[in-house]
């Protein structure tokens, strides 16, 4: 668990972070005592059965929500020490999102999806609208930016999605379950994506998923189980990239 | 700047009806409540309203033009012994009692006795100078087109008044009053009618005009302290006219009841409404939780729902208008009682913004479900 591979920077770090829901007089504890160092201008991979708090991990890395132990640093600042308008104006410019749905204002074309959040950075409308085009031609909807949600396909949405938490130019960009509600050639589309993102733009991708399909896409996968990580290993990517296999082995 | 507010008001059009409706129907209750009330009891100073006098010089305290008590006649001389006073007329207020041909009871009448020449100051604006020419025949007398039912007669039909025969030789529009029948006469035919022998060689009011009418504070103000001849007290028409409607108005309850009605209907329409909002806010949740999630603060996602409400009130208010100013036409066409003034418009325009913006106030509160961390479960 506390393997280290040599990694070029640490962008995110969790130290003995633990979170526990109660459901009635019932205590669940989600994650417990759990470490980590995710580097920059990787695609690392966070997968495992659901229920074994991967999700929770991703929204206390990404400061959706606070641990009731531990702390999280990203890109050197403490979260901990940031209240909730901080928080806010972290994620603004550091941090995009990618979830499961597609969570699309039906009434706005691809182009405005990926403009909204980027007039609230203080960008001109000029300037929002060249970066979400931009945005668009990298995940390829470049012809079909005038379209509205209804008029894209599930693949296509999430693709909008990616372009809307990709404008802002993150450096961390969390993806939740992204190509769970997609078939394979669309999933397949959307990893190459997030891994070329982290490639091209240095950008920290952490993907929670259960999807074993991405496992062969991602620089780093972390198998986790009842709020513990069980393996850290680095996959041969096709690619070509060598991995050295930090693994240990699970039950 | 993204217009997200107007382009989901648009795209999602179906969702917003309901509150853009509620908003026209409360507005439109509204002003034709405010509409009614204006017409009603603006008819309570048409004495006043109807005629070209700038100054009305009665009995001391007079709450409402009905209600004056006779003063002496040299109070005609001490105005006219005021500069800026150009012309005095009298104005002959008498109570009666109305028999028609058909007679069907007794009806409570109002006589106008009036200076009946062409160029007269009361009634200037309801009676044209050849039917003011026709009030010099003895006994003459004319009422407004819409009482002729009340009173039972046609024009040329004799009644009796207080026990004396008059003949009606014209109708009038615009003579209507609050309170009783308002019969137009000249001050000869008038004074015959006057059956109280306390009021014998004295007048109900003066009016005046004068040069320049923008006096009018300043002369009645003047005008007021002085006491030689006999009590009597003097009001700018403007100030009369109001004084008239707001007896009407308290003393009849009906200011308390226009008040409550229009508390129900601010309350109705804000549950409506708010409830059409809310549950827009509820319907784009997820939407609104990833762009928090992305860093756009709570603050700027309150302003998109407050926006969505301004805009379903500005629509609800327009509807309201149109369709108010339709049926306020269509009321005037069949001579109901309806009036507005500017201030009464604007205070609608206000109470109805204020409608959609305390719905969506309300419907703000539903925004704490968009909690990012929500998405990740």
């Amino acid at each position: 668990m506390s393997s280290q591979p040599s990694i070029p920077s640490t962008s995110l770090q969790a130290r003995g972070v633990s979170k526990a829901f109660t459901n009635g007089k019932l205590r669940s504890a989600v994650l417990q005592d759990l470490s980590l160092d995710v580097g920059a201008g990787e695609l690392t991979l966070i997968s495992g059965p659901s229920g074994c708090g991967k999700s929770t991990l991703l929204s206390i890395l990404s400061g959706l929500q606070r641990p009731d132990e531990g702390g999280v640093s990203a890109l050197g600042q403490d979260l901990g020490e940031l209240n909730t308008r901080e928080l806010e104006r972290f994620r603004l410019h550091h941090t995009g999102f990618v979830f499961q749905g597609f969570n699309l204002f039906p009434a706005l074309n691809a182009l405005e999806q990926v403009a909204l959040p980027l007039s609230y950075l203080g960008l001109s409308d000029a300037e929002a609208r060249r970066r979400a085009a931009n945005s668009l031609e990298e995940v390829g909807l470049g012809p079909r930016m005038e379209l509205r949600p209804s008029e894209l396909s599930g693949g296509e949405k999430q693709r909008v999605a990616i372009a809307r938490a990709l404008a802002k130019e993150p450096e961390l960009l969390f993806a939740d379950e992204p190509t769970s509600a997609l078939d394979a050639a669309n999933g397949q589309i959307v990893i190459d994506i997030l891994h070329r993102i982290a490639r091209t733009h240095g950008t920290t991708v952490l993907c929670v998923t259960h999807d074993p399909r991405l496992v062969g896409h991602a620089d780093r996968v972390l198998t986790m189980e009842d709020g513990r990580i069980l393996s850290d290993h680095r996959p041969a990517i096709a690619t070509g990239t060598a991995g050295d296999d930090i693994e240990e082995p699970s039950t | 700047m993204v217009a997200l507010a107007r382009k989901t008001l648009v795209y999602e059009w179906r969702r917003f009806l309901p509150a853009i409706l509620a908003v026209c129907f409360a507005g439109l209750l509204q002003l034709l409540q405010a509409a009614l009330v204006l017409g009603i009891f603006g008819s309570a100073s048409v004495y006043i309203t109807g005629s070209s006098a700038d100054l009305w010089a009665g009995y001391p305290g007079t709450q409402s033009v009905n209600l004056g008590r006779s003063i002496d006649t040299d109070v005609e001389m001490r105005l006219l012994m005021d500069p800026a006073i150009s012309r005095v007329e009298p104005f002959h207020w008498v109570d009666a009692d109305w028999r028609g041909p058909s007679d069907n009871g007794g009806v409570s009448v109002f006589v106008s006795g009036i200076d009946p020449r062409p160029d007269g100051l009361m009634f200037s604006q309801a009676l044209s100078p050849e039917l003011r020419q026709r009030l010099n025949e003895p006994n003459a007398v004319v009422v407004d087109r819409a009482d002729l039912s009340s009173l039972g007669v046609n024009v040329g039909d004799s009644a009796i008044i207080n026990g004396r025969r008059v003949q009606v030789v014209g109708v009038g529009s615009g003579l209507r009053a609050l309170g009783g029948v308002n019969v137009v006469a000249s001050l000869a035919t008038a004074r015959d009618l006057d059956t109280d022998s306390a009021n014998a060689g004295r007048m109900t009011y003066f009016v005046a005009k004068l040069h320049n009418p923008a006096d009018a504070r300043v002369v009645a103000k003047r005008l007021r302290g002085a006491t030689s001849f006999g009590p009597y007290e003097v009001w700018t028409a403007k100030n009369f006219a109001r004084r008239s409607k707001m007896y009407w108005m308290l003393d009849t309850g009906a200011g308390a009841a226009v008040l409550f009605l229009a508390g129900i209907v601010f309350l109705v329409g804000a549950v409506i409404t708010s409830q059409t909002l809310v549950a827009a806010v509820v319907g784009s949740v997820r939407e609104y939780a990833t762009l928090n999630a992305l860093g756009v603060g709570v603050g700027a996602l309150r302003k998109v729902v407050l926006e969505q409400a301004f805009w379903v009130g500005a629509l609800g208010l327009l509807g309201s208008l149109i369709l108010g100013g339709v049926l306020f036409l269509l009321a005037r066409s069949y001579s109901v009682p309806v009036a507005f003034s500017f201030v009464a418009i604007i205070a609608c325009v206000v109470l109805i913004l204020g409608l959609a913006i305390v719905s969506g106030l309300a419907a703000m509160r539903s925004l704490r479900r968009a909690d990012p961390a929500t998405l990740l479960r």
